[in-house]
């Protein structure tokens, strides 16, 4: 009898080697596939943004009309010859070539590039500098990141925490007047962010000139902190209304939906059969089981505004990562390109793992395969 | 109320926003600007000013041209400087009273043919291997057309391989509007021409289709499809479709295009036509090589290019003019005149359009805008930027972009708003004359110039003298190369014992204080700010220099192939001579091209040090080979190794090549010099050191802001450059007879004016008239004689009258003028009938 105790120590104990076991080999098997799916998804982006080699080929013509116009316009060299000009021409040429390794074929240059962005090695721009000079692909991404952050981080809270606390309101009153409004103006955005944004600079910058119609802050910025924190919010409104108005409606109704389909399940109306106040109803029979798909969402929102939005940073002049992207796009910059894809695949990447694990944590109903 | 919670918060959050930045906004005066316009002044307060008309210059990045009109109404911006050749924004801000504008004329439009065949490899025929063919599309398009309705009215009619703004057109103004007029918009001879040109091919005419080999003649138009090029495209196009012709069209953008035709072969038969579009940011005074360049092999080596075929008369005669290969000034006019009759007659490209820049700002701000580049091309906007009547105020100005690339002296950015910000931070000895681009003495007294006799070269303006000579001997003490190993000069005598001799000689006189002058940061100059620089052009082409620069070399060695010397005459007052091979036709573009300026040493010293020690780069082609950071005086992570530097060199008391300089400079100098450069990065934190008219006072990299202030030291008086605020465009008015019977003479009076003021008589270059007559010929030409008070008078006798037919004539006049590069044209129509018969009512063309 008195090994009883320790057998069911023992076997307590091959349970939790057991069940680690079976977690390093999930988080294995996990962490390979994500790798796995970054190493395809950068090496694809490297592939598309070269238009497999073509691009290549663009730029050489680019680099020939760039250096041709300019010799031509040099008066230092009107009086060469034409054989010495298209001689010094070409000479230019191969040294930009020999530059940006345009002599080496693409498919090498694609591997190098790929593992260079595999080991976070983001490396030096081929055409872009950041803002304040640097050549270095992390300090042009760095440099714009807090801007971004900043609006998109600002807006996408708002519009999360509003939407989500709005929602929960609205389906417990489904079918009133206020949640038939909200589902009326859920259309509304299917107009993007900038759209408003035209429409906002043209009201209050102009129209109303009470608003400043793009930039960050006034030029030249103020010295004074607190005046420069208030320069940037008055930059900032027009960009986070047009944001907010553009999404928050579709995010009321969505999320509104979905709490409406958990508020109906079984145990939520024995709940309220059973009298429990309203607030517990919806913090235990509602938010805990939906838990997941919120944080899933609150998470992957989070990594979405790495990203920033092309069109509403030029409406707005706003000096973010998204009118990086343009640029390096325009510039076909690859290492910006790749620099700023490969943060966010394994941003994302890092996210999905995380969340792998946060909805065991969350959800007593998820297990490992095989686990108890 | 309880139950709206959820839609109020959202609104009542927003409406809180839009309160908090309302308060804010309302804090400030809201948001209608308060521009600080400075004070009203006199002209003499302006004479006595120093520097600058403004007190700062605020450059900001504004990317949207839709809101500039809208930005200047609001007063948040004055001058924007991005060219805007959008027709409704154009309409926007003519209507506004707010805005003002000038216009620049930089862009020119025009139609490449491909010049293979007339069959492609596949057999297809490419009917513009035919020069009549292309001739004739001259007269099929209609340029009026183009100019005022696909571009609004933002565009001039253009024929010639000249820019109608710049000197060449207004020189050969006279040949130039016969020419226009002979090929001026004419269906019926265009289609008289095609369908010869097209049965001498071979080509059959069938159902109103043309065909070959039993197949429709297809034509395949590269358009352009990322400006207006597209609907010249699409109206070309439709011609060719009424001219029987099937038409493919092929939209493609720049990067698209260039690929099929710069780089595809023209006998593959891609594209028969493509809409092109050339750019010039500065006034170009010689043109010459332009017919070399757009219709010869010996333009550029890709494959278009050497697949052009021309008259071997028109080719002899491009040569010559790119070479300048004539004796004087007439012959190259001669040549000139060839040229443009035979480059019609080629029609490898027919120009269609020169496009205008329109350059926006504030009604009440005055600057000079550069004819070609515009407000960003102009050297001289930091001399002549204010607000009317005043001095001092701010004045902000818009850019796409601004801090593109690093700021450096040496092979920094050369992107054009970037070297707009920093050409106010400089001084250069002389100034092209923004609708001349003739240049203008600045800190220079006069230049003398000797020029071999072979050397066909004019002189201009009086600031400078021009001599010829039989030889012209290199005295033995100039410097003529440079020794890396002994840190040293070499001279002729060293390097050519047996004598060297020069095509050109520029004598150069500075101001007797040029070297008395301060930098932004206090410092005197000194000779070691002109030699230095001098140094580093051959040390950086030097292989065994830690300064070498691979991509400096081709640039060297071009320089090097004219360079012949360069000697110090006197250091008190400064004085130099340049000595070399280049010819330009324009002695005053010889000075401008020779002579060198200044540079602050101990900045230089500091990138030099960096450079040699690996941590930054002068070139970003060298920053990339040495992968590491290219040289930003103004920001980024070159201020801490250039602090570091400049550590270093307070404590060593570094001056660079002191084998050399040490002969111009002291230690105490050098020493002031650290000094002055440290509290300037203490107060400004920036290494950007000039002496230009404004100093840099900050620099916003992420903000995207740069501000520009008053340099009190400046020398000159305020006013210096004001009489280019506005380009002198003559304004004519022509009038005379309507009917003009033979046998009698006729006098036409013409009125040359400015803001209805008489033209000063000695501004003007030259007045032609061309008479023509109905069928457009050119019956007679001549000169106009001055009456004073802006009036000219052109006497026709009868003798003038006797080949004209009856009917309807007309007299073009052309008015040159030195102030302005642009001609003025008017013209008068009238009817010649007989001696008896009476007159008839005549319309008078406006």
């Amino acid at each position: 009898m008195s090994d009883a105790p320790e057998m069911a120590q023992s076997v307590r104990s091959r349970g939790l080697w057991r069940d680690g076991w079976r977690l390093l080999v999930f988080s294995g098997k996990r962490l390979i596939a994500l790798f796995l799916t970054v190493l395809v998804g950068v090496y694809l982006t490297i592939f598309i943004a070269n238009m497999g080699g073509q691009v290549d080929e663009l730029r050489l013509v680019q680099i020939r009309g760039v250096v041709s116009e300019a010799v031509r316009a040099d008066p230092a060299f009107q009086d060469m010859t034409a054989q010495e000009r298209n001689e010094l021409i070409e000479r230019q040429i191969s040294l930009e070539v020999e530059r940006l390794n345009l002599d080496q074929p693409f498919i090498l240059r694609s591997f190098d590039y790929l593992y260079r962005a595999m080991m976070l090695d983001l490396g030096r721009a081929e055409q872009m500098h950041s803002d304040a000079g640097s050549r270095q692909v992390y300090d042009i991404i760095v440099e714009r990141l807090p801007a971004t952050l900043l609006l998109f981080g600002t807006a996408n809270l708002l519009v999360f925490l509003v939407s989500v606390w709005a929602a929960l309101h609205l389906s417990r009153r489904y079918g009133s007047l206020l949640d038939r409004s909200v589902v009326a103006l859920a259309p509304t955005s299917a107009a993007p962010a900038w759209f408003y944004g035209m429409f906002l600079i043209l009201l209050f910058a102009f129209v109303l000139p009470a608003l400043p119609s793009g930039g960050m802050v006034t030029a030249p910025p103020p010295e004074n902190r607190l005046d420069y924190l208030a320069s940037v919010l008055r930059h900032i409104t027009l960009p986070l209304v047009a944001m907010f108005i553009s999404s928050i409606f579709i995010s009321i109704y969505s999320w509104r939906t979905f709490f409406l389909i958990h508020s109906s399940e079984d145990y939520v109306e024995m709940a309220r059969a059973k009298g429990l106040p309203d607030h517990l109803i919806r913090r235990r029979y509602i938010l805990r089981p939906t838990l997941s798909p919120i944080v899933t969402s609150f998470l992957l929102m989070l990594i979405g505004l790495w990203g920033g939005a092309i069109i509403l940073e030029q409406i707005f002049n706003w000096p973010g990562l998204g009118t990086l992207i343009f640029q390096a796009i325009g510039h076909r910059d690859t290492p910006v390109i790749i620099g700023t894809v490969v943060i966010f695949a394994y941003l994302l990447a890092v996210t999905v793992f995380l969340l792998d694990i946060l909805y065991g944590i969350l959800d007593p109903r998820v297990r490992i395969e095989g686990g108890r | 109320m309880r139950r709206y919670t959820g839609l109020l918060l959202p609104l009542l959050l927003v409406a809180a926003l839009l309160v908090i930045a309302g308060l804010l906004a309302g804090g400030r005066g809201g948001h209608t600007v308060i521009v600080d316009r400075g004070t009203p002044a006199t002209e003499q307060d302006l004479r006595e000013r120093r520097g600058p008309l403004v007190d700062e210059v605020v450059f900001t990045q504004q990317q949207d041209a839709g809101q500039v009109v809208g930005l200047i109404e609001r007063g948040s911006h004055q001058v924007f400087a991005q060219g805007i050749n959008r027709p409704a924004l154009f309409q926007r801000l003519r209507d506004s009273a707010a805005t003002a504008y000038d216009l620049s004329y930089g862009t020119s439009v025009e139609l490449t043919f491909n010049p293979s065949g007339p069959e492609f490899s596949d057999g297809r025929l490419n009917p513009f291997a035919v020069p009549a063919m292309r001739e004739a599309i001259n007269w099929l398009i209609n340029r009026r057309h183009i100019a005022e309705e696909i571009y609004g009215g933002l565009a001039v009619p253009r024929y010639l391989p000249l820019n109608t703004a710049f000197p060449d057109y207004a020189r050969l103004a006279e040949m130039a509007r016969e020419l226009e007029l002979l090929y001026g918009h004419d269906p019926a001879r265009a289609r008289e021409a095609i369908r010869r040109e097209m049965q001498n091919l071979g080509a059959e005419w069938v159902h109103g289709r043309w065909m070959y080999n039993g197949q429709p003649v297809s034509l395949t138009l590269l358009i352009r499809n990322d400006d207006e090029r597209r609907r010249v495209g699409d109206y070309l196009a439709n011609l060719l479709e009424g001219e029987g012709f099937r038409i493919e069209r092929l939209y493609r953008t720049a990067e698209e295009a260039s690929r099929i035709w710069i780089v595809g072969d023209p006998a593959g038969g891609r594209w028969h036509i493509y809409t092109g579009a050339w750019i010039s940011t500065l006034i170009q005074r010689d043109q010459a090589e332009n017919f070399s360049f757009y219709y010869t092999p010996r333009g550029r080596a890709e494959p278009l290019w050497q697949a052009y075929q021309p008259d071997p008369d028109f080719d002899a005669v491009a040569d010559r003019l790119q070479r300048r290969e004539y004796s004087d000034w007439e012959e190259r006019q001669d040549l000139m005149r060839q040229a443009l009759s035979l480059s019609m007659t080629d029609s490898a490209r027919v120009w269609l359009v020169d496009q205008l820049n329109v350059w926006p700002r504030a009604r009440d701000v005055t600057l000079a805008v550069d004819l070609a580049g515009g407000t960003s091309g102009s050297n001289l906007w930091p001399y002549t930027l204010g607000y009317a009547g005043r001095q001092g105020g701010r004045v902000v100005v818009g850019m796409p972009s601004l801090l593109t690339e690093p700021w450096n002296p040496v092979a920094g950015s050369n992107w054009i708003f970037d070297q707009m910000i920093t050409r106010a931070l400089n001084d250069p000895p002389v100034l092209p004359d923004p609708f001349t681009g003739l240049f203008l003495p600045q800190r220079i007294e006069r230049a003398e110039v000797t020029v071999r006799e072979d050397a066909p070269v004019i002189r201009t303006l009086d600031w400078l003298s021009l001599d010829t000579t039989e030889d012209i001997e290199v005295p033995g003490d100039t410097w003529v190369d440079w020794d890396g190993a002994e840190q040293r000069f070499l001279t002729a005598d060293e390097t050519a014992p047996e004598g060297l001799s020069a095509r050109t000689r520029v004598r150069v006189y500075y101001e007797p204080d040029y070297l008395e002058r301060r930098w932004h940061d206090g410092s005197p100059m000194s000779m070691v700010d002109v030699v230095l620089p001098w140094i580093m052009l051959f040390e950086r082409a030097n292989p065994d220099s830690p300064l070498f620069d691979v991509a400096h070399v081709p640039a060297f060695e071009a320089f090097q192939r004219h360079f012949r010397g360069w000697r110090i005459v006197s250091e008190s007052p400064l004085v130099l001579e340049i000595y070399s091979d280049q010819i330009h036709p324009d002695a005053e573009a010889i000075v401008a091209n020779r002579v060198p300026g200044v540079t602050a040493w101990h900045v230089l010293a500091l990138g030099i040090l960096a450079e040699r020690e690996g941590s930054l780069a002068f070139s970003s082609n060298k920053a990339d080979r040495m992968r590491t950071d290219w040289l930003s005086l103004v920001s980024g992570p070159s201020l801490p190794v250039l602090e570091r530097q400049l550590h270093r060199a307070s404590e060593i008391e570094y001056l660079p090549y002191a084998e050399t300089l040490a002969h111009f400079t002291d230690s105490g100098e050098i020493v002031a010099r650290y000094r002055s450069l440290a509290d300037w990065y203490a107060a400004r934190r920036h290494f950007y050191v000039g002496s230009g008219p404004f100093f840099l006072q900050s620099v916003h990299p992420v903000e995207g802001s740069a501000v520009l202030r008053r340099f009190p030291e400046f020398p000159d008086p305020s006013d210096k450059w004001l009489r280019f605020a506005e380009p002198e465009i003559p304004e004519l008015t022509l009038d005379g007879p309507v009917v003009v019977t033979h046998g009698e003479t006729a006098t036409f009076l013409l009125e040359i004016t400015l803001d209805g003021k008489p033209y000063p008589e000695q501004a003007i270059q030259d007045v032609q008239y061309l008479l023509f007559d109905g069928d457009n010929r050119v019956a007679l030409r001549g000169g106009a004689q001055y009456q004073g008070e802006g009036r000219w008078l052109i006497r026709m006798d009868e003798e003038a009258f006797a080949n004209l037919p009856m009917g309807a004539n007309s007299l073009e006049v052309a008015v040159t003028s030195d102030r302005v590069a642009l001609p003025a044209f008017a013209s008068h129509a009238f009817a010649t009938v007989a001696g008896s018969a009476p007159p008839e009512p005549i319309e008078v063309t406006p």
